[in-house]
């Protein structure tokens, strides 16, 4: 009975792994099909030529390099503001907190964490409706509210991560430092942390993959169809993903839909290179610490 | 009690508790300048936690009350290891420990043996390696590791990182060794080569071991105690 109890666990377990590989390769195979013909050297920067682009000396009105410059500058703003905010709060809640705070404030991030992204573009719409009475013709939808949003809505993944990772830290090496004479502070910069390296990596790229791929808060609070490289902080902008959605509900022609694929294919090819840069990054720095 | 003139560390009336349970009950004793004393008993008597007592490592834990007199004698003199003018940082830095697992930290293996000596505010370069150097010979793992002190200390195989964390807690030249069944992860050979460099080491410091193998503590201890019910029985 138990032997048959752990075969049909395993035939179970491997055909959902299958049925799963099975459904990234279709789903990642369909982006790639229907995206590929759409890569044609004018998508990115149009008629322009891409060094004018690139310096921003001359405006690209029909591709899509607004959108992917619009979308690094969004996800590097939103970490900017998420990552030490997440990290400062997940070492609090590892090292310092305590009894009911504790709990009360993890069962918060993981409320949190569950929140739909739609509830969080609207709180920054209403930030942006304050923010614009009080101050009228200065403040409206833009970059810098979108980024605000969106590290709200990536907090609590960075927060549980480091809250996990430190927790997980065995207790010897969590003595070995204080053993030395290190106080609290040196013993988490310059053990706990380092130890850590590849989890909290593991939780700023799942915090970049959610930033990078969300519609529903920066539609609310920021993006348009069309405005161009963002070049201040409280402009609008262009995003891949609202561009995606944009060109799915309102595209004229084949033509068009096959550049919504093709924007869909880049954003899948900056998140490969985006988390395989922060993986390499995390396995250099936890391998190679230099005296 | 009576104290000798050769003693190092000394309890008097030492009780300590983990909540509601109590794991040491009124214990004096002393343990000798270099000589290697060993403490043995059952499991989850409270070994590993008397070690802590004596270097304070149990307030990181989370733990006691303490109550009764741990002292160390430094200069000639016995002092209180929580009197004010004893900081905790300094008695950890003369009072080394050794865990059970080999812990080297997350870092280089030059990094590793320059920690202790930059918590103590030694910066200079030369004086880290000089003083690395005779840490790694000391402990026989220098042949070994010269080429690559710039590397993880993490990829070292599991006797040189116990060596390696052995030559850390020499770094600062502490006047006891703490030593956690540091043996209890290491293959025979490299277990042998720990234990020929504790005969080594003794002659500079007092040596404190928990141990569970009585044929080691016979081959090397000077001192047995045998911690059970609460208390410390002098065996030899």
């Amino acid at each position: 009975m138990r032997k048959a109890l752990a075969g049909l666990t395993i035939a179970f377990s491997s055909a959902a792994t299958l049925l799963l590989f099975a459904a990234v390769l279709l789903f990642v195979g369909v982006i790639v099909f229907r995206g590929w013909p759409g890569l044609a050297p004018g998508l990115i920067f149009g008629d322009t030529r891409p060094l004018d682009a690139l310096l921003l000396r001359r405006q690209v009105f029909d591709g899509l390099f607004p959108a992917m410059a619009g979308t690094l500058a969004l996800v590097a703003l939103t970490m900017t503001l998420a990552v030490p905010a997440g990290l400062a709060t997940g070492i609090y809640l590892a090292e310092y907190a305590r009894g009911r705070g504790k709990a009360l404030l993890s069962l918060l991030f993981d409320i949190l964490a569950g929140l739909p992204s739609i509830v969080v573009g609207l709180a920054g719409l209403a930030l942006t409706i304050v923010l614009h009475r009080l101050f009228p013709g200065r403040i409206g939808p833009c970059l810098l509210i979108s980024a605000l949003a969106l590290a709200f809505l990536v907090l609590p993944y960075l927060v549980r991560s480091v809250q996990l990772a430190l927790e997980s830290v065995p207790r010897t090496l969590r003595l070995t430092a204080p053993a030395l004479g290190a106080d609290k502070l040196t013993t988490i910069r310059a053990v706990l942390l380092p130890a850590c390296l590849p989890e909290i990596a593991g939780g700023i790229i799942l915090a970049v993959g959610r930033a990078i791929e969300d519609t529903a808060v920066i539609m609310l609070t920021g993006a348009v169809a069309s405005a161009g490289v963002p070049r201040s902080l409280l402009a609008q902008y262009e995003a891949l993903p609202f561009y995606i959605y944009y060109i799915s509900g309102q595209y004229a022609d084949p033509e068009e839909l096959q550049r919504g694929f093709a924007a869909a294919l880049l954003l899948l090819a900056m998140c490969v290179v985006m988390l395989v840069a922060a993986q390499w990054l995390a396995r250099r720095g936890s391998l190679r610490r230099q005296p | 009690m009576t104290t000798t003139m050769n003693g190092k560390i000394r309890t008097e009336s030492l009780s300590f508790s983990y909540g509601e349970r109590l794991l040491l009950e009124d214990i004096s004793v002393e343990f000798a300048d270099q000589a290697i004393t060993a403490i043995t008993g059952p499991s989850g008597t409270g070994k590993s936690t008397l070690l802590t007592v004596f270097n304070r490592l149990w307030e990181e834990i989370g733990g006691g009350p303490l109550h009764g007199q741990v002292l160390l004698r430094l200069e000639g003199r016995w002092q209180d290891i929580h009197a004010p003018e004893m900081p905790v940082s300094t008695l950890r830095r003369r009072v080394g420990m050794v865990f059970q697992t080999p812990n080297p930290l997350p870092m280089s293996l030059a990094a590793n043996l320059a920690f202790p000596l930059k918590l103590a505010g030694i910066d200079d370069k030369e004086e880290i390696a000089a003083r690395s150097r005779e840490a790694l010979r000391r402990v026989h793992l220098l042949a070994e590791v010269e080429d690559r002190l710039v590397s993880d200390a993490r990829l070292l195989s599991g006797g040189q990182q116990q060596r390696l964390c052995l030559a850390r807690a020499l770094m600062l030249r502490p006047e006891v060794l703490l030593l956690d069944e540091p043996t209890s992860s290491l293959d025979p050979k490299a277990c042998a080569g720990i234990e020929e460099l504790l005969l080594e080491l003794k002659e500079s410091c007092a040596i404190v071991l928990v141990s569970h193998y009585q044929d080691q503590i016979s081959r090397i201890a000077d001192q047995v105690y045998l911690l059970g019910e609460r208390t410390l029985l002098r065996q030899r």
